[in-house]
């Protein structure tokens, strides 16, 4: 998978990896049992600090997206492939009624947070 | 002006004639020669094929030379003139030259070995069992093959001098954004089919109590496990392909890269098989499976593939890594 970071964004780092691995497995990206990349690799390559992507690994594994394991590194879990269709679906609903209201992006996402607020 | 800054074929095809032609055709004559001195010592006919039960063969000693000679210098020139025609890479010319020299050290430790055993008899029914002499000749033959594999020269780098062409694809990245792009190739038809043989020759040693084929039984694992799993990166540094193992792996910088893209291999049609493969065409490729492939074209006319998932996404972010090495480091 493809991970991307803005230093100069306000997000934190370590933020910014968690959410991708979110949305990827949010994608229908992600198969249970697939690896991530080796902290110490993704570290390497984005030129980060480990401690900065295992942060983010730890955050993943805390909401069951990840099991991190000695030896075989980050593993995608099933609840983290399990079935997201519907809502992709229902997203795709609710991007269509907002064109067709002339919603503008922020006042969807402002309505969009209340309702899960 | 790209292609001039790539080393002259000249330069890999001396080193491939010196080290995957002529040092394994000199191994193999003067064995052939030390050999054919022992004659006068050795038993008429000499021992030439052993079974499961020990001798079951026998032979004149100049048949038996010529058989491994002809055997050796058959796959050594044939092997030779793939490297000497499509050798852009230096994996493949290592690939061969360690493997000419690995044939031809086999090859010569069993002709010398078994007809050492027969010195002095008077009938070479009385030699004794052929397995610890495979054995060592495997030793020496893969010490040698590695050697000569890893002293075989690499290519001199070669800056590419072009930008990479503007149809290309792309991935829109912000100036300050970093990105990688990571997948892990593995598996395939092929580990099923090394694995069958793996186990069969397990079996078959087994069976048999021929010790020595559980060498081949652990040199198939061994195989198996860096061929089957890979890691493929994409980022600053360029592409890098390690299988799991650690060995064999490769890197293109950016800075050699003329252009990514995504592509479809065959993997019998054009790769004639599984793991790391030298094409028909002489694009080298670690191919697990036909399908969605990363293809890389390098400076020095060398083009790489690796058959990956999402291969677009790891072509466009490579040649944007590539242009954006380029204008921090002008090529002009």
């Amino acid at each position: 998978m493809l991970f991307r970071i803005d230093p100069s964004a306000p997000e934190p780092l370590f933020a910014q990896l968690a959410s991708q691995v979110r949305l990827a497995a949010a994608r229908g990206e992600l198969d249970a049992g697939e690896r991530l990349p080796a902290a110490r690799d993704l570290a390497e390559s984005l030129d980060l600090n480990v401690h900065t992507v295992l942060r983010a690994y730890q955050d993943l594994r805390d909401e069951g997206l990840i099991d991190l394991r000695r030896g075989r590194g980050a593993v995608v879990t099933e609840r983290a492939s399990a079935d997201y269709a519907a809502l992709r679906a229902a997203l795709a609903v609710v991007v269509h009624e907002a064109h067709a209201l002339n919603l503008s992006p922020d006042t969807t996402l402002a309505l969009l947070k209340e309702a899960l607020a | 002006m790209t292609v001039s800054a790539a080393p002259a074929p000249s330069m890999h095809r001396r080193s491939t004639t010196l080290l995957g032609l002529a040092l394994p055709l000199i191994i193999l004559v003067s064995s052939a020669v030390l050999a054919w001195s022992w004659k006068d010592t050795l038993p008429d006919p000499v021992a030439t094929h052993w079974g499961t039960d020990g001798v079951d063969g026998f032979g004149s000693l100049t048949g038996a030379i010529a058989v491994i000679l002809v055997i050796g210098v058959l796959v050594t020139i044939l092997l030779w003139a793939i490297s000497f025609r499509t050798g852009k890479m230096s994996s493949t010319r290592r690939m061969v030259n360690g493997l000419n020299v690995w044939t031809a050290v086999l090859l010569s430790t069993i002709l010398l070995g078994t007809l050492h055993a027969q010195k002095g008899l008077i009938d070479a029914a009385d030699v004794g069992g052929v397995g610890g002499t495979i054995a060592l000749g495997m030793a020496l033959a893969t010490v040698a093959g590695v050697l000569v594999a890893v002293v075989t020269p690499a290519c001199a780098a070669a800056p590419a001098t072009d930008r990479v062409p503007a149809d290309a694809s792309r991935l829109p990245l912000g100036d300050g954004e970093r990105a990688v792009w990571f997948q892990r190739p593995r598996g395939g038809v092929g580990l099923a089919v090394g694995f069958l043989a793996a186990a069969g020759t397990g079996v078959a040693a087994i069976a048999t109590s021929d010790w020595w084929m559980l060498l081949v039984t652990a040199s198939l694992v061994a195989l198996m496990a860096a061929m089957f799993s890979w890691v493929a990166r994409v980022d600053e540094a360029g592409l890098h392909v390690r299988s799991s193992l650690g060995v064999p792996r490769t890197h293109i910088p950016l800075d050699e890269i003329l252009q990514a893209r995504a592509t479809t291999v065959r993997c019998f049609r054009e790769f004639g098989g599984w793991g790391w493969r030298i094409g028909r065409d002489g694009r080298v490729g670690v191919v697990l499976r036909s399908g969605d492939a990363l293809e890389v074209t390098r400076t020095g006319g060398g083009v790489f593939v690796v058959t990956v998932d999402d291969a677009q996404t790891g072509a466009a972010l490579l040649n944007t890594l590539a242009d954006r090495a380029r204008a921090t480091h002008p090529v002009e």
